[in-house]
């Protein structure tokens, strides 16, 4: 049920109330202002009226009508009490029914945003992660790359000048103890080795 | 005997061109004095100038008479050719030689090369032992760093041996 009839409901109650008060209202002093016309006649029957509806009568129908009209003034005002009831707990139960529809919706509105949200920041921290573990796998590929190819430029490096490492080394240890007069008979074996060719380039290439 | 006096040989003193040319001055010295001499007043006093140990070797090894025009001259002919075509060897060393080392080497070199070989020592003390040998047009690397060179392989061969021992250790 929509607002705007529950606004209609209360407000056609309203009129049916203020209604029936007018006309209570109306029927108790409506009898006062009466005035019958000029008529001769009617004058005289108000005489023989006043005569048989004389003040007691009269007081006695007011007393009845008085208390006839609280008594339909009572119902209807019990009625009315009824019918105030229950559209107060229709209103209530339809209000209490709308209210928890609308907070259900609008929390599951709110819980699906949430949920939306927190998926959406998973998805990105899980791109993150991926994306530092790739960099993390490249940079440690990387480093291992280097780390092969220094670790393999230095054993080049020491192996190509090992023969200078090692005649360093041997110069640094025993340098001062290798004499020439020692190396006399080694210093020859290497040149009868190389004689020929010696001989040679002196002979022929002598320039 | 005609034909021994023909024939000079250089002594194991002289081992170099410096030495041939230090010769050369001196015998040419001689020779000029000896011909200033001969053309004095006898009886003018005169003082004969006193020859270097290298040339008395040289006299003495080739029998030459310095008193002689014809020997001085030879031997003077014989020092100048030696100087201008004499095939020159360069033999680097870690340390200045010896002069008894030297003349062991060149007794060798004109024994088994040349007889008139020269000889130009120079030093390297990076070489380690060994020498360096350098001729006309070449050069013979007989150092003990070349020698560590040429056994590179071997010598790479026994470290990694010795450090897969460790590993395996």
């Amino acid at each position: 049920m929509e607002m705007w009839e529950l606004g209609l409901i209360l407000g056609m109650l309203l009129a049916a109330t203020v209604a029936f008060i007018w006309l209570a209202l109306n029927i108790g002093s409506g009898a006062k202002n009466k005035k019958n016309p000029n008529d001769a006649f009617t004058e005289q029957a108000e005489k023989d009226v006043e005569h048989i509806f004389n003040d007691d009568f009269r007081e006695e129908l007011r007393n009845r009508g008085r208390l006839h009209f609280e008594k339909i003034i009572g119902e209807n005002a019990m009625f009315l009490q009824q019918d105030l009831r229950l559209t107060t707990s229709q209103l209530n139960e339809f209000m209490k029914t709308e209210i928890t529809r609308k907070l259900q919706e609008e929390f599951a509105k709110y819980e699906e945003s949430i949920t939306d949200a927190k998926q959406l920041a998973i998805d990105s921290i899980n791109k993150t992660q991926e994306a530092i573990e790739q960099q993390r796998k490249m940079m440690s590929q990387q480093l291992s790359q280097e780390l092969a190819n220094e670790k393999a430029r230095l054993i080049h490096r020491f192996e190509e000048n090992m023969a200078d490492i090692i005649n360093h080394y041997v110069l640094a240890a025993i340098g001062d103890q290798i004499d020439l007069n020692d190396q006399l008979e080694y210093i020859l074996s290497d040149l009868e080795t190389n004689k020929e060719a010696i001989i040679r380039d002196i002979t022929d290439g002598a320039g | 005997m005609e034909q021994d006096k023909s024939i000079i040989v250089l002594p194991t003193g002289v081992t170099g061109r410096m030495d041939v040319g230090r010769l050369v001055r001196e015998v040419d010295a001689l020779d000029q004095f000896l011909e200033q001499a001969a053309v004095r007043k006898p009886g003018t006093p005169m003082q004969m100038p006193k020859t270097s140990k290298l040339l008395d070797e040289m006299l003495e090894t080739n029998k030459i008479n310095a008193l002689v025009e014809d020997d001085r001259k030879r031997l003077l002919n014989f020092l100048i050719t030696v100087r201008a075509k004499a095939p020159v060897m360069h033999m680097s060393f870690s340390a200045d030689p010896a002069p008894l080392f030297t003349q062991k080497l060149v007794t060798w070199l004109r024994d088994n090369i040349h007889p008139l070989v020269l000889l130009h020592v120079g030093i390297q003390p990076n070489i380690g032992a060994g020498c360096i040998v350098r001729t006309t047009n070449k050069q013979f690397d007989l150092s003990l760093k070349q020698d560590f060179a040429k056994q590179h392989p071997l010598l790479m061969a026994k470290i990694h041996g010795s450090v897969q021992e460790v590993s395996h250790e």
